[in-house]
């Protein structure tokens, strides 16, 4: 199944009709034999730059292995994934970021430190990369706490961090595995909020997984996963 | 319900964790039951050993108001004596014999009479060195001095009778001539007096024929000794077998009704046996409880590494309403099985380790004491666990909120002792005592001949045990300090290896600094640990070695038959056996000092420091080299034994006046001499009566470079087989002595200790420690991190700056942990040597450094330090998807 985005997705001119990832048949199987278990059946996607795409479906659906397989961070047991766009560099750090849903910051590293981390990890020299973290905390007003170590942080401040040194890299994908899973309803909103006005000001193709309906329906684009098996024009939409 | 279902839950979840911590336990337990066993095997064979050596047990000896034959009569009758003989002691004025055309005469002596089967009984006694077992025999020093060989006829002088002549059968030696002569009944303490010069030895019969006569008219100047052998079945504590030995000598004493006085020699060696088993005692505090308490800290520290994930934990837990005691009750059921597998492994390990270090499984000789050991070592291993697991747990299940719980840097105030200095006072505390207990007179171990109660000085264990605490504190608080105040540097250091990561790597290793220094403080003891008992033990080997050597004198020793005229020029002959280095011919005379006879030392000073393997302790106000240099700069120079310095007041540069024995006319002679320096030790002579002088000068003043002493060195080679080589090619007369044969029957205070066992499972527990203080406890702390090093694999982090931060942290635990360790280790070694002073006879003039053995334990350290940061790294390199969503 080929999947066709909306018409009213807001996309950024400049990536409109360029796919940054594509997958046909994608599955994801954990386990061998008769305790194999099956957490995504032949999953098919594409995502253009700007797009902005919630991934709903309850916990356990399988959101999350779609998400860290987009992400690159785990390998698909079927099918094919691909990101034409984003050519032959490495996808972290660089032009994929990912949010985690637990807290997700270093404990030894300051706020500042944080941010850096995945530009030096990029081989950015030491004061550049501290200029652009100092930028995406401002960019979200967290500069005032960039001292700040993440024990001294409220979760929505730790998530919102995060999300900061997410974006600190200028990416083009940005996939957020239910970043407000641990966080109150005002909370929340202020994090997807930031999520979705970086992501607009960059435009940056952003992928959110959630089972807050409230959420899901602040996004243009809505995939349901349920059982393992990814629906992007069916009942989710 | 709730706690199997957590202990399963350890079990099948945490199975690593529980594996980890109960090894620690484990270490512990095998350690602590290892030491019990040799401390309960050394003890058992101690009595055994010591008591085998005894030539004579007790020598009942006749008073005026005795016979004896009814003494005899009685010591037979006494319950648990074995064998007595009667031995008669016949003092006579002199003897005197004719050979080469002159006449020599001694002073007054003691004839005894021995019955026929006197040797076969009490074989130690005498030892024959040239001629038949039976007959006339007569002492080395005696046919010396009156130059009489087998065959010589001897004159004995009788008070008030005339002389009797007896024809000599044999030349022997009196191994035990101090207990032969000592004076029966003196009171404990008294200063043992020489034995006699002149001695001669003589069937029982021989014996009445001369000195019935005598006992008429003079009965004061004859005696009867009853040496007898008692059953030896004793216990095995050498202090008990030493009270149960005086009881029974004293209770003889009593039944006898003042016929007789008993010599108790059994009870003087075990006197100084069981000063011995308290040195062992002794060395399972120094040596032994460190490790354990190394072992101990280890575990905690294993357990500490998963100490954040067990608050998390209770703080889930808490949150869904569980008070605090199912909370320390959950801790108690870990601790309980952590500390019930840690037993069981370490009990089996313990006995595995006994059996091959000492020749026992079992913990002890006993049921009991098997049965004690094993549980005072599993309970060690339960308290260690209770330390580890329970006691931190029910500190955070009382004191640390739901918040605090979950936060990994703490940015909280430095921990209270530090503020307070705990660690440099009690570095200066341990200092002060160490001090006090070290100054002149200390005596570690007390134990006062003819009082069964014995003491040690437990206060000299202070000094070191607090300097170590201290000492790791201050590790401790070096390591923190550094990584606080260091970070410029830290960075600079860490560039290298982390590039632009540097300064992050510097601030996350900064703000673990806490956790990085407890590591570094590990490592630093450890390091102590190992180095300072593999100093102790390689000084204490060396110090044996030089005790064998100063009791033998080289590798192999040649020594003449008295009166044999053999010059330096069979050094020629030996030099040419295989394997041997060098030959050094040493002149071994007789000189009257006064009235009192010593031994005399001719010396080449230039050649005999290296051949003879001086020791800077053998001598007194310079190094042995210093003394040699000093002796050889006049001829007539000459180095005198400190007593004798003491006896005739003697001050450097005086005049002494010596009489040698002229070779051509057989006369003694005055000779002189000018003192230069005083000698403590010298190889083959008696401590406290000997001279050195110039080879040369003695030959030319007696006409006669007659060489007593041949001093082999084997340059590496084994001494035995060339010492069989020798006596082969050398025939009887010769009696040549192996340095291999001497270390065995060495008499030296620490002999019925088996320290070769001790030191090999000191030193292999030492290996345990070091691998698991670097590589375990740094594998657990990146292990408990793993979901950190996942987030920077998450991030993009490549292997190489996943590395950056695994290997900066272990090499900063490793090396400032190593530096700091052998500083300690030094400290200690020195302070472990001056302590236990009394173990070392003589006192060592240097540490011996193992260097082999420190390099491997450094090689262990470094390669579990590398296996663990690599299998680290590795792990952080694969994609750790649970870990990320774990909270």
């Amino acid at each position: 199944m080929k999947t066709h985005l909306d018409s009213s997705t807001p996309v950024s001119r400049e990536f409109t009709n360029v796919p940054l990832v594509r997958c046909a048949g994608l599955a994801r199987t954990f386990g061998r034999g008769s305790s194999a278990v099956v957490a995504l059946h032949h999953a098919t996607c594409e995502i253009e730059a700007g797009q902005l795409v919630a991934l709903v479906g309850p916990s356990g659906s399988g959101k999350s292995t779609l998400l860290h397989l987009l992400a690159g961070l785990d390998s698909p047991t079927a099918g094919t994934l691909e990101w034409p766009a984003l050519a032959d560099a490495p996808l972290r750090p660089g032009p994929v970021a990912v949010v985690f849903q637990a807290p997700s910051l270093l404990a030894p590293l300051d706020v500042l430190e944080n941010v850096a981390l995945p530009l030096l990890l990029a081989g950015a020299e030491r004061a550049p990369a501290n200029e652009a973290a100092l930028a995406a905390l401002r960019a979200l007003g967290l500069d005032t706490i960039a001292t700040k170590l993440p024990d001294e942080l409220s979760g929505g401040q730790a998530q919102r961090v995060a999300i900061a040194r997410a974006l600190a890299g200028s990416p083009r994908l940005i996939l957020a595995d239910e970043p407000t899973g641990q966080l109150d309803h005002d909370t929340a909103a202020a994090v997807v909020d930031a999520l979705i006005a970086a992501a607009e000001r960059s435009g940056a193709a952003l992928v959110i997984a959630t089972h807050d309906h409230d959420i899901a329906t602040r996004f243009t684009t809505r995939w349901r996963v349920a059982d393992g098996r990814l629906y992007t024009n069916g009942p989710g939409r | 319900m709730i706690t199997l279902g957590w202990i399963r839950g350890q079990i099948r979840r945490r199975a690593g964790r529980v594996a980890a911590t109960a090894t620690g336990v484990a270490v512990a337990v095998a350690l602590l039951a290892s030491l019990g066993a040799f401390l309960a095997h050394s003890k058992s064979t101690m009595t055994q050993r010591s008591v085998a050596n005894v030539p004579v047990d007790w020598q009942v000896e006749t008073t005026p108001t005795g016979t004896g034959s009814q003494l005899l009569h009685d010591v037979r009758a006494y319950p648990g004596v074995q064998t007595a003989l009667p031995v008669e002691f016949g003092q006579v004025t002199s003897l005197s014999a004719t050979t080469g055309g002159t006449q020599q005469t001694t002073g007054s002596g003691f004839v005894l009479g021995i019955p026929d089967n006197y040797r076969t009984t009490f074989p130690a006694v005498i030892r024959t060195l040239i001629g038949p077992q039976h007959g006339v025999l007569v002492a080395q020093q005696t046919a010396a001095n009156l130059h009489v060989a087998p065959g010589d006829t001897i004159t004995i002088g009788r008070a008030g009778l005339t002389a009797v002549k007896i024809k000599a059968a044999s030349v022997v030696d009196l191994p035990s001539a101090d207990a032969l002569f000592q004076t029966v009944g003196a009171p404990p303490g008294t200063t043992a007096q020489a034995p006699p010069d002149t001695v001669l030895l003589v069937p029982a019969a021989e014996w009445h024929r001369i000195f019935d006569p005598l006992a008429k008219v003079r009965p004061d100047l004859v005696k009867t000794q009853i040496h007898t052998r008692i059953d030896h079945t004793l216990p095995t504590d050498p202090s008990a077998a030493y009270s149960q030995v005086l009881g029974r000598a004293n209770n003889l004493d009593a039944a006898l009704a003042g016929t007789g006085k008993v010599g108790n020699n059994l009870a003087a060696t075990l006197a100084s046996a069981r000063a011995d088993a308290l040195y062992a005692q002794v060395l399972f505090l120094f040596l032994g409880l460190p490790g354990t308490v190394l072992a101990g800290l280890l575990t905690a520290t294993v357990a500490a590494a998963g100490r954040d994930r067990r608050r998390r934990e209770q703080a889930l837990l808490r949150t869904r309403g569980a008070t605090t005691t199912q909370l320390v009750r959950l801790a108690l059921a870990e601790t309980v099985l952590v500390g019930a597998i840690g037993a069981v492994i370490g009990l089996g390990a313990a006995s595995i380790i006994g059996s091959s270090a000492f020749g026992s499984a079992s913990f002890g000789t006993s049921t009991a004491s098997a049965i004690g050991w094993a549980a005072a070592a599993a309970l060690g291993g339960f308290v260690v666990a209770a330390a580890a697991i329970a006691g931190p747990a029910w500190i955070d299940a009382r004191g640390v909120t739901v918040s605090a719980a979950r936060r990994h840097v703490d940015r909280s105030r430095a921990p209270r002792w530090t503020r307070y200095g705990l660690d440099l006072w009690l570095f200066g505390l341990g200092a002060l005592i160490f001090w006090l207990t070290s100054r002149g007179g200390y005596k570690l171990v007390l134990a006062p001949e003819g009082v069964p109660a014995i003491s040690v000085n437990y206060w000299a264990f202070a000094g070191p045990a607090l300097m170590w605490i201290g000492g790791g504190l201050l590790a401790w608080r070096i390591a923190e300090l550094a990584l606080h105040h260091g970070r410029s540097a830290l960075r600079a250091v860490t560039r290298p290896l982390a590039g632009p990561l540097s300064d992050t790597v510097a601030a996350s290793m900064q703000r673990q600094r806490r956790l990085l220094a407890r590591g570094v403080a590990l490592v630093a003891l450890t390091a102590t640990f190992a180095a300072s008992t593999a100093i102790f033990n390689s000084t204490y080997r060396q110090q044996a070695l030089v005790d064998a050597v100063l009791t033998n004198g080289a590798d192999v020793t040649v020594a003449q038959a008295p009166g044999a005229a053999t010059g330096p020029e069979l050094a020629q002959t030996l030099a040419a056996v295989h394997g041997v280095a060098h030959v050094e011919p040493v002149q071994h005379r007789y000189a009257y000092v006064g009235s009192d006879l010593q031994d005399l030392f001719g010396l080449n000073p230039t050649t005999v420091v290296g051949a003879a393997k001086l020791q800077n302790a053998y001598f007194q106000g310079g190094t042995a080299k210093q003394l040699m240099q000093t002796l050889a700069q006049h001829p007539d120079n000459l180095i005198v034994s400190a007593e004798t310095v003491k006896d005739y007041q003697l001050h450097p540069g005086d005049q002494v006046i010596l009489r040698l024995q002229d070779a051509t006319t057989k006369r003694y002679v005055p000779v002189k001499f000018h003192y230069v320096g005083v000698g403590k030790e010298f190889p083959t002579a008696p401590r406290d009566s000997f001279l050195l002088a110039n080879r040369d000068y003695i030959a030319a003043q007696t006409h006669s470079n007659a060489v007593g002493i041949f001093l082999i060195n084997t340059g590496g080679h084994s001494p035995a087989p060339i010492a069989d080589t020798l006596r082969r090619q050398l025939g009887a007369g010769v009696t040549v002595t192996d340095l291999t044969h001497t270390r065995h029957i060495i008499a030296s205070s620490l002999t019925a200790v088996d320290l070769a066992g001790l030191t090999r499972v000191e030193l292999g527990f030492a290996l345990a420690l070091a691998a698991a203080a670097t590589g375990l406890v740094l594998w657990l702390g990146f292990a408990e991190r793993r979901r950190t090093f996942a987030i920077v694999h998450a991030l993009g982090a490549r292997p190489r700056q996943l590395g950056a931060f695994v290997w900066s942290e272990a090499s900063y635990v490793l090396v400032v942990g190593l530096v700091l360790g052998v500083i300690g280790g030094g400290l200690l070694s020195q302070a472990l040597v001056k302590i236990l002073t009394g173990v070392f006879d003589p006192p060592p003039d240097a540490l011996a450094v193992p260097w082999a053995y420190l390099l491997i334990a450094t090689g262990v350290g470094v390669v579990a330090v590398v296996v663990a940061a690599s299998l680290a790294v590795r792990e952080a390199d694969k994609p750790q998807l649970s870990v990320l969503r774990d909270v």
